[in-house]
């Protein structure tokens, strides 16, 4: 077990490594470097300027030195300075990722109070009339553009029945409200993303919660316990249910990834303060300190994530050996 | 008591015909209602796509003819082109055919289509009539010049049956070649993942080891990320900084191409994962070992041998990719980031609908609902074609 999660970690560790060199290499192919940003704020400027500032900020080195030097202040908790904000990046990114922890974690809860019921009743109805539709419903969920989704449900509840608002996170100005006020008015702005958001995950989560429950409801045990008089609800949820949750939990640990990613569109959309909205930005506008740390702040926390998934699901189902 | 029934020559043949494997796979398909409902949707836009040029030069529309008089219109608009903006590009044609005009205002009139007060005038006069029929009349006469103001006229006077865009363009052409766009994206994309990963998941499923060790570690980090925002590192980065790939691809389809790429490296992982399972479980069969027996080389045993016993499988794992690759293009694209205007692509037509919600709805509506309609097709085709060819599946 502890073998398992040293080596899992140093794995984890070494994707984290790699990917942050991989990335740095690709921002270094963005165009426009920070020198090429001034070169156009200054007209003036000559070419001995040009390489005389490229000496002083270490661009004519190559990637990998340039990469060693971005990385040891890192280490030691200097994450640099946001070119677009003027803030440092420690301050910037807090807010950020209480928000989008919040706005994915409505979600997650939202999308497993939904899928698993409609998952077991349709693996239970299998062949149904009731079957089809959910199965229907959760095919849309795969198949829906998670920003079209978003549009529609902006154009309805916002631009055409005017219920909530269209975008935001909070509203301005409400800083001296009380404190349940303020969880009132959040609540409000987090409706519209939490439910595009969710959405995406019921489509994937209803299909494997019925193909679970179908595949454990086939058990040997069930009909034993259907021939020995169990009543119904014992049957499906005391040995079917908990059988087909060891599958569902791998693949909770699979969405944490698609979460994020949905996570960034909707943010996009509803212009939702995240660290998805956050990544899309900084890359947009060639803010290279922030795009690094908040890619690599997401990405790495997509990956522990995981890991901490990967354990659960051992301890979940004893018979799993941590080999 | 049994009742004896004799059976009639045909209807012996009939019970005793074995039926070939595909005949059963179809058969079976056909029972999966919304996979055949998702096949035919998904033929109908593959037509329109393939037909986008026919039916440009039918409708005389352009996709990229814009009409900054006309932005916005709703649906089933007549729009019709001022008189001032008539006269220049009359005028525009005159001043570029200066030594054949006379001739040709000299059979108009001749003609008896206009009796103008001058002479000169008879070009703006014909103009300036309901262009339908001018487009008619037009259309009798077969000199170069004659039909050059025909396909002036054409423009005076446009349908927009789903109305206009941002710069007036017309809608409904628009989406046809977006739909070009789209689904050439998706299904070059799958199919391109699909050999990636049925090289890759051979390779490491036939030789395991190290081999297998490497590529799978590649595959389940490369499956952890969080793609969406890997996409869009991997779309804004300028590739001409990349040696050699400038020379290979020309500027002019660059986005599409770079797409294309993008797309492809994080796509190929789960076609390998389920090619290496095959791979496996065929490498212990007898027909391999006789294979190898034989001295067969390993190239012949993926080839010839692994490779028919995978292809089923990687039929589904396509169909299901193209879904995943039209939205992946789509999300990219309404991001700004993948297909660049002026092509029009289903998502980039969405980009820029986003901005007038209210006034504009159906621009924003229709563009992502096809986006749903081709995925969701797609999406059900390989349901039903998983469901018909595995043997195990749970019938309906």
């Amino acid at each position: 077990m502890t073998t398992f999660i040293t080596r899992r970690l140093i794995q984890t560790m070494v994707v984290i490594f790699l990917l942050s060199y991989f990335c740095f290499y690709l921002m270094t192919l963005m165009p426009g470097d920070p020198v090429e940003l001034m070169i156009q704020s200054n007209p003036k400027i000559t070419s001995e300027d040009i390489t005389r500032l490229r000496e002083l900020y270490g661009l004519d080195q190559p990637a990998y030195k340039r990469y060693f030097s971005w990385v040891a202040p890192l280490v030691q908790g200097d994450l640099g300075y946001s070119r677009t904000y003027r803030v440092p990046v420690t301050e910037l990114m807090g807010p950020k990722l209480w928000n989008t922890f919040i706005l994915s974690f409505f979600a997650l809860s939202l999308s497993i109070l939904v899928s698993i019921p409609l998952g077991v009743i349709s693996a239970l109805r299998a062949g149904s009339k009731l079957d089809y539709f959910i199965n229907f419903i959760a095919f849309a969920g795969i198949s829906v553009p998670s920003f079209w989704l978003a549009l529609i449900l902006i154009m309805t509840f916002a631009v055409f029945f005017q219920l909530l608002p269209a975008g935001g996170t909070y509203t301005i100005g409400t800083d001296n409200a009380g404190i349940f006020e303020q969880i009132l008015d959040r609540g409000k702005y987090l409706i519209l993303p939490t439910i595009s958001l969710a959405y995406l995950q019921i489509g994937r989560f209803v299909r494997f919660t019925r193909s679970a429950m179908l595949e454990a409801m086939r058990n040997d045990y069930i009909r034993t316990g259907k021939a020995k008089g169990l009543p119904r609800a014992q049957v499906v949820w005391k040995h079917g249910f908990r059988n087909a949750l060891i599958p569902l939990i791998a693949l909770l640990a699979l969405s944490f990834s698609s979460l994020f990613s949905g996570a960034l569109i909707t943010e996009t959309v509803f212009a939702y303060q995240g660290v998805g909205k956050l990544v899309y930005d900084s890359i947009m506008a060639n803010d290279f300190n922030v795009a690094m740390i908040s890619f690599m702040i997401s990405v790495s926390m997509v990956l522990i994530m995981n890991l901490v998934a990967d354990i659960l699901y051992g301890v979940a189902d004893p018979r799993i050996s941590f080999q | 008591m049994t009742e004896n029934v004799i059976l009639t020559d045909k209807q012996k043949q009939d019970l005793e015909k074995v039926l070939p494997m595909w005949k059963i796979i179809a058969s079976q398909f056909m029972q999966h209602k919304m996979a055949v409902v998702g096949m035919v949707v998904i033929c109908f836009f593959l037509l329109i796509a393939l037909l986008a040029p026919v039916i440009a030069s039918v409708t005389g529309l352009n996709p990229e003819r814009q009409n900054p008089l006309n932005r916005y219109k709703p649906v089933m608009t007549v729009a019709e082109l001022p008189q001032d903006q008539r006269e220049d590009r009359i005028m525009a044609l005159e001043n570029k055919n200066q030594d054949s005009v006379q001739a040709f205002r000299a059979e108009v009139i001749s003609r008896g289509f206009v009796t103008p007060v001058r002479e000169e005038d008879a070009l703006y006069d014909l103009a300036f009539q309901d262009p339908t029929e001018t487009l008619e009349k037009l259309n009798q006469l077969d000199s170069p010049i004659a039909k050059e103001m025909a396909t002036l006229v054409r423009d005076f006077k446009t349908t927009h049956i789903l109305g206009t865009d941002e710069l007036g363009r017309d809608v409904f052409i628009r989406l046809v070649y977006g739909a070009r766009v789209s689904m050439g994206v998706g299904i070059m994309v799958a199919l391109a993942s699909a050999l990636v990963g049925l090289l890759i998941g051979s390779l490491a499923g036939f030789y395991g080891g190290v081999v297998d060790t490497i590529l799978m570690r590649l595959t389940d980090s490369l499956l952890s990320l969080p793609i969406i925002p890997v996409l869009i590192v991997l779309a804004a980065i300028d590739l001409n900084k990349i040696p050699l790939f400038s020379q290979l691809v020309g500027s002019q389809n660059e986005s599409i191409f770079k797409l294309f790429f993008v797309l492809l490296v994080f796509s190929w992982m789960t076609t390998a994962l389920l090619v290496r399972g095959s791979v496996l479980s065929l490498r212990e069969r007898e027909f391999i070992l006789a294979a190898k027996t034989l001295g067969a080389r390993d190239s012949t045993i993926i080839l010839r041998h692994m490779f028919p016993n995978v292809i089923a499988p990687l039929l589904v794992s396509v169909t299901l990719g193209v879904g995943e690759s039209i939205l992946f293009e789509a999300v990219l694209s309404f991001l700004g980031l993948g297909i660049q205007p002026p092509t029009p692509s289903w998502g980039n037509m969405l980009f820029n609908a986003q901005e007038l919600i209210s006034e504009a709805p159906l621009l924003a509506f229709t563009p992502g609902f096809l986006i749903f309609l081709v995925t969701i097709s797609f999406n059900y085709l390989g349901d039903g074609l998983q469901d018909a060819i595995d043997p195990k599946a749970i019938r309906r």
